[in-house]
């Protein structure tokens, strides 16, 4: 039995209960008054993931440099040539590495590393560049970063993928090599964190009020128990301390930015959406408006998990995704995997147009945006990382201009992924010499 | 006397330690050398004279000689009684050199995972709560989601868990405030919907049973929708039926859809039709506050029905594009309150409000014998003085904010619910030990170790008061978990324990193929779950030895799974004892469960059987495979290959045939069970050959052979019976150091004929379990705690 809550606020019912509006508006009254001072534009990064790899050569154009004819997959979002690069001939890392192939895709795309396989509690993989990014630049922002999801994987327990720990496929971005971090799939339960608990701004504000001084209480609790426990213990109790008062510092910078934000925060989503496609479009709509409201400025989100077992009749094809992906090279199987391909990148299409539409300082939030787009696998049939091909979007605040499709070969070889990472950290202003299985950064 | 026979015993064995030296260089040392340090494992210029100098080493040393896998196959043996002479030898000396230096190792603070959340929930405020719509999920190790090195705490946990208070507080006490909520509940898209559903009237199909907690009185909206195929047509028009839905088994609602008229229009306009039907099944009705159990299924349409026509497999939703057939409810919503009427009587209310103030001077003094027994359950520890100041702080909050005394009590709830106080299981070191020292942990942390294992949840009260008089222990102590063995909370060691143990939580996501399993669905998936857990539960329940669930000539079925097994005569959807005619269906090895989970979606994988069996039953789990390896081939062309035909690769190349060599032929004697677990004598159109030779030379012949296999070796597997619950019980991997506790438990329970208590009682009393090691202060104790035995030994 699957059970999904959802509260609704009274207004929702003045309408009529049927009609529950799912898309979120933008926001233009909510930018903070301060930041309309700002001079520099603040870049804004996502990453986003599909699972299973996509048909190769129906992603990766013939033709390299800026006379490529389009692919088929890529065809959705031809409008955006200009604000992308094609990069292919890359490869992951973790191709080296034991264990089955789905868990290493997702979990160290973004840290050119490899993971450790086991379904022990001693799971292993890379520092992901999302994460050093919001170390970098997320405490100015009430929450550092969005990990964001689609599939609910509490049923999944202990192994996922061969001898791996479903705890890499749970999410792709790493705080350290020890620490994943969640990946959240509720848009409610996010759009509380970035603005509060409750249906209305008043019981958003005491709501607020509370979460202090209960987080004051419990922190004074947790220093107490602190100086009891014994040594061993005293890391995890300072671990729950940091986390605290992390918490009380989202919950000031929130209270600061409700404050701020000139007219209402729009009604809470009221949960997660019964269609994919709607789900999918709040989730890219919550990083729009989080990225214009500045509340963070880095985000990770996985349109679907690796090893997952939707089905998409919506678009023609009601098998397996993860079956359709070990297609055999059976045309009708690949198309039907090609179908799914093509799908996310409509549905990602959608939110280049929403950051395009947002005005953000002088330019428009894509203009300010450095977004990869792709998957950790190449063919899935064969679980192959070597080679994959991603896209990057967005003109990272003046430093990438697209319309190119760029071969990435290294004397005759394909490139680790690992170094674009290099280029992506440069841009964020991260000078780093090497992650995972760099050789050192792309040549642009 | 005993003593004195240990010592005779002893010194009997130590005599011959230098003879041991010989047969590890002789047997060993060729493969485990400084040089080709086979398996990551030097033995060269080891000597089990000093084995108790290298524990960590010749406790992996044993094990692979009491499971029989090592010396391998093929290579140069000592006889069977000179090996069983060595590893009796080295565990001599290690248990001897254990009992002298204790070593209970730690578990680190222990988060409580949403399991024991939930249910600590429900036993302080007797409220019922989804807990998936309020926490994360746990991350799992060791096989278990109760691990306390991976409970972790994120930014984003500790967000939920404030906002979890605020919610749980406000159904506790019925906050007036609680506006209308939408709960969706979904049966599985999966699920057919033509059988009698367990716990739904009799004479209805299909359907779905709601546990639903109502938190005010109010008026609730419930809104039953069909299914619809992709053009939006209702799924079974073609012939009437009626949709009944009760509330506490009263009927509250009948409505009627279908027959001719409605088919055909529904061809013409769908979704018209459609909305139709679900607004006819729509109403709004008062209900009382509190947990009410809601019914919705279908009448049980007459046999001449057409329904029958069209269904050519078990499985009914198997086409969503096929309108005919029987309906399917798709989801409920159930949502309110409307016009909320006040708090109600609720289970919670009335645990919570032990008192009520009759005026405003009584109002302290009632808060605070309210929080303070609240506390106390929550907490597993006698309240004190700055717990009550920072609950009654709360209170205060509540009370001036909002007006109300329930107000000001369910703000102290939401300080009670999110503080370390009730989220951590803590356990002080006395300051009065030495570091690095094994000390009895305190009555009252015992009592809580022993109800999260057997419950998975907070001490009761008959518990709470045997630790505070000091009575927890011996003969008072053992009373204790016999009391809680035979309370049906210890059905937590059947979900929280077996589950996880044998891997049944996974079953939820296994789809097998519907083109190749056209009659696989949700009622067979939940079945074949049940029927494992009710073999686990009737050993627990009946106390019978664990063995037995690999040899059990009896299991328990419904209608589902006797037709599954090809059984007769087993009508409807209850579960009940059936003796097993066939030999090879017997103990868990010929349970559907089992075998499904260990196959992938279009036929069986003897690797994954060959890997479940070694990991869960022997203990011995195989080292991940190595990089960069293709995917089987499946068979080309015309008739399928034989499953062992393909596998011959595994054993080809001898870099695969290493582990193959170890996993494949358990994997093979299981091939008369297809991926779904049913009986075969074929595979496509391959004879099964069931018949393979063993990792230590026995030569087994199908799943028969494989149990009997087993069960000669039961040590082995009541030793890794015992280190999962242990594992289990402890929260944390069982490491070298606790091998000699797990021995012990196992010997003594010999004596029992391996009876389950007789393995819970040597848990419970054994040191790791009764006893911690003080800590070192900061930077000497990480070493002191080494990588687990499980993990190494791979």
């Amino acid at each position: 039995m699957f059970i999904t809550q959802k509260h609704l606020p009274r207004r929702t019912f003045l309408r009529g209960a049927a009609g529950v509006a799912i898309g979120l508006p933008l926001l233009e009254s909510m930018i903070p008054a301060l930041k309309a001072a700002a001079t520099k534009p603040q870049l804004r990064t996502a990453f986003i993931y599909t699972p299973h790899g996509v048909i190769l050569d129906k992603w990766v154009p013939k033709e390299v440099g800026a006379a490529y004819e389009i692919t088929p997959i890529l065809k959705p979002i031809e409008n955006f040539r200009d604000r992308f690069t094609i990069f292919s001939n890359l490869r992951e890392n973790s191709g080296r590495q034991a264990g089955s192939g789905h868990a290493s895709s997702s979990a160290t795309w973004l840290s050119g590393d490899i993971t450790k396989d086991t379904a022990g509690e001693d799971v292993r993989a890379g520092t992901t560049i999302d994460q050093m990014i919001a170390k970098k630049i997320g405490q100015d922002t009430p929450i550092p970063s969005l990990e964001l999801g689609i599939e609910d994987v509490s049923n999944m327990i202990g192994v996922c993928d061969g001898t791996s720990s479903c705890a890499y496929l749970n999410t792709m971005s790493w705080s350290t090599p020890t620490t994943p971090l969640p990946a959240e799939i509720n848009p409610r339960i996010i759009f509380e964190r970035m603005f509060g608990d409750g249906s209305s701004a008043a019981a958003r504000f005491a709501r607020l009020q509370d979460d202090r001084s209960l987080l004051d209480s419990v922190t004074r609790a947790a220093s107490k128990l602190q100086k009891e426990v014994s040594a061993a213990d005293r890391t995890r109790m300072n671990d729950y301390l940091e986390n605290l008062r992390e918490i009380e510092r989202r919950i000031a910078q929130v209270e600061k930015h409700n404050q701020q934000a000139v007219g209402a925060v729009p009604d809470s989503p009221v949960g997660i959406p019964e269609n994919y496609e709607d789900h999918v479009g709040l989730m890219f709509d919550l990083q729009a408006v989080a990225f214009q409201a500045d509340i963070t400025r880095v985000s990770t989100f996985m349109m679907s998990r690796e090893l997952n077992s939707r089905t998409y009749p919506q678009i023609g094809v009601p098998d397996q995704h993860h079956s359709v992906s070990h297609h055999q090279y059976d045309p009708v199987q690949q198309e039907k995997h090609q179908k799914i391909n093509t799908y996310h990148v409509k549905l990602f299409g959608k939110f280049l147009e929403k950051l395009q539409n947002t005005k953000d300082g002088e330019g428009s939030l894509l203009d300010h945006s450095m977004i990869l787009y792709g998957s950790g696998m190449g063919d899935g049939n064969v679980h192959s990382h070597d080679p994959i091909s991603v896209l990057l979007a967005g003109g990272v605040a003046g430093q990438h201009t697209g319309g190119r499709h760029l071969k990435i070969a290294t004397g005759g070889k394909t490139t680790p992924i690992a170094n674009l990472l290099l280029n992506l950290l440069e841009f964020s202003g991260i000078p780093a010499d090497s992650i995972g299985d760099s050789t050192g950064k792309i040549s642009l | 006397m005993r003593a004195l026979a240990v010592l005779i015993f002893a010194s009997a064995v130590f005599a011959q330690a230098p003879q041991y030296g010989e047969l590890v260089n002789k047997y060993c040392v060729s493969c485990h050398s400084e040089k080709l340090k086979t398996a990551g494992l030097v033995l060269e210029k080891q000597d089990p004279a000093q084995a108790t100098a290298n524990a960590r080493v010749w406790e992996k040393v044993i094990r692979k000689v009491r499971t029989g896998s090592m010396p391998p196959q093929g290579m140069p043996h000592p006889d069977a009684a000179a090996l069983n002479a060595f590893a009796t030898y080295l565990e001599t000396s290690l248990d001897q050199a254990a009992e002298a230096k204790l070593n209970p190792g730690r578990t680190l603070i222990h988060r409580l995972n949403r399991t024991e959340y939930a249910n600590a929930i429900k036993d302080v405020l007797a409220l019922d709560v989804d807990v998936s719509s309020l926490l994360p999920p746990d991350d799992s190790a060791d096989g278990f989601d109760n691990i306390a090195q991976v409970l972790t705490i994120s930014p984003a946990l500790l967000e939920r868990y404030l906002s979890a208070s605020a919610k749980v507080s406000a159904l506790a006490v019925g906050d007036a405030s609680i506006g209308p909520i939408a709960n969706t509940y979904r049966p599985r898209p999966d699920l057919s919907q033509d059988k009698h559903v367990d716990g739904l009237p009799i004479g209805t199909v299909g359907g779905m049973v709601i546990k639903h907690n109502f938190p005010l009185d109010g008026e609730y909206s419930f809104e039953p929708k069909m299914s619809r195929s992709i053009l939006g047509i209702v799924h079974g028009l073609e012939d009437p039926h009626a949709l009944e839905v009760t509330i506490d088994g009263q009927r509250v609602r009948l409505a009627h859809f279908g027959g001719l008229d409605e088919d055909t229009k529904s061809h013409i306009e769908a979704t018209k039709i459609a909305n139709e039907i679900d607004a006819r099944f729509a109403f709004r009705i008062p209900v009382k506050a509190g947990p009410h159990t809601i019914g919705v299924a279908f009448l049980q349409p007459s046999v001449a029905q057409t329904a029958e026509v069209w269904q050519q497999y078990q499985r009914t939703a198997i086409d969503s594009n096929e309108t005919k057939g029987a309906p399917h409810l798709d989801k409920v919503n159930i949502t309110g309150p409307f016009e909320a009427k006040g708090p109600g009587d609720t289970p919670s209310r009335r645990r919570i409000f032990s008192c009520r103030p009759a005026t405003g001077a009584d109002a302290l003094p009632c808060a605070r014998k309210i929080l303070g027994e609240l506390a106390k359950r929550a907490y597993r520890r006698p309240v004190n003085d700055n717990d009550m100041e920072d609950l009654l702080a709360f209170y205060q909050r509540g009370r001036n904010n909002k007006g109300t005394f329930d107000q000001g009590i369910e703000m102290a709830l939401r300080r009670l619910l999110s503080g370390p106080e009730f989220v951590f299981r803590l356990e002080n070191d006395p300051a009065n030990v030495a570091a690095n020292t094994a000390y009895r942990i305190s009555d009252l942390e015992l009592a809580s170790r022993l109800s999260f294992f057997l419950w998975s949840t907070v001490p009761d009260d008959t518990l709470y008061n045997t630790a505070t008089q000091g009575k927890l222990k011996d003969a008072a102590m053992d009373e204790q978990v016999r009391r809680m063995l035979s309370d049906s909370r210890s059905d937590a060691l059947v979900e929280n324990f077996a589950a996880q143990w044998l891997q049944l939580r996974n079953l939820r996501g296994v789809v097998p193929d519907p083109d190749v399993f056209p009659d696989f669905d949700d009622n067979l998936r939940q079945s074949m779950i049940r029927e494992t857990e009710l073999l686990f539960q009737n050993m627990m329940r009946q106390d019978r030895p664990v063995g037995e669930l690999l040899t059990a000539d009896y299991t328990f079925l419904d209608e589902r799974m006797a037709k599954h097994y090809g059984i007769p005569n087993i009508t409807g959807s209850r579960f009940r004892k059936v003796m097993l005619p066939a030999d090879s269906r017997r103990g868990l090895l010929g349970q559907a469960s089992i075998l499904t989970l260990t196959s992938v979606a279009i036929r069986t994988s003897p690797v994954a059987r060959g890997k479940w069996v070694l990991t869960n039953l022997i203990g011995t789990p195989p080292p991940p495979p190595p990089p960069n390896v293709p995917a089987l081939k499946e068979a080309k062309g015309g008739a399928r290959a034989s499953m062992r035909d393909r596998m011959t690769e595994h054993r080809a190349n001898p870099f695969c045939a290493n582990c193959h060599k170890i996993m494949d032929p358990i994997g093979f004697s299981l091939e008369n069970f297809d991926a779904v677990g049913r009986w075969r004598v074929k595979d496509g159109e391959a004879k099964i050959d069931a018949a393979d030779t063993l990792f230590d030379g026995s030569k087994v012949d199908g799943a028969a052979g494989m149990r009997d296999f087993l069960s000669a070796k039961k040590e082995v597997f009541v030793q890794t019976f015992t280190e999962k619950l242990m594992t289990y019980a402890l929260g944390r991997a069982i490491d070298y150091y606790d091998m000699p506790a797990v021995r012990k438990i196992v010997r003594d329970a010999a004596k029992n004929d391996y009876k389950f208590s007789s393995v819970v009682t040597g848990i419970i009393h054994s040191t790791p379990f009764q006893m911690r090691l003080k800590a070192a202060p900061a930077n000497e104790s990480a070493s002191l705690l080494g990588a687990p035995v499980a993990a190494s030994a791979r």
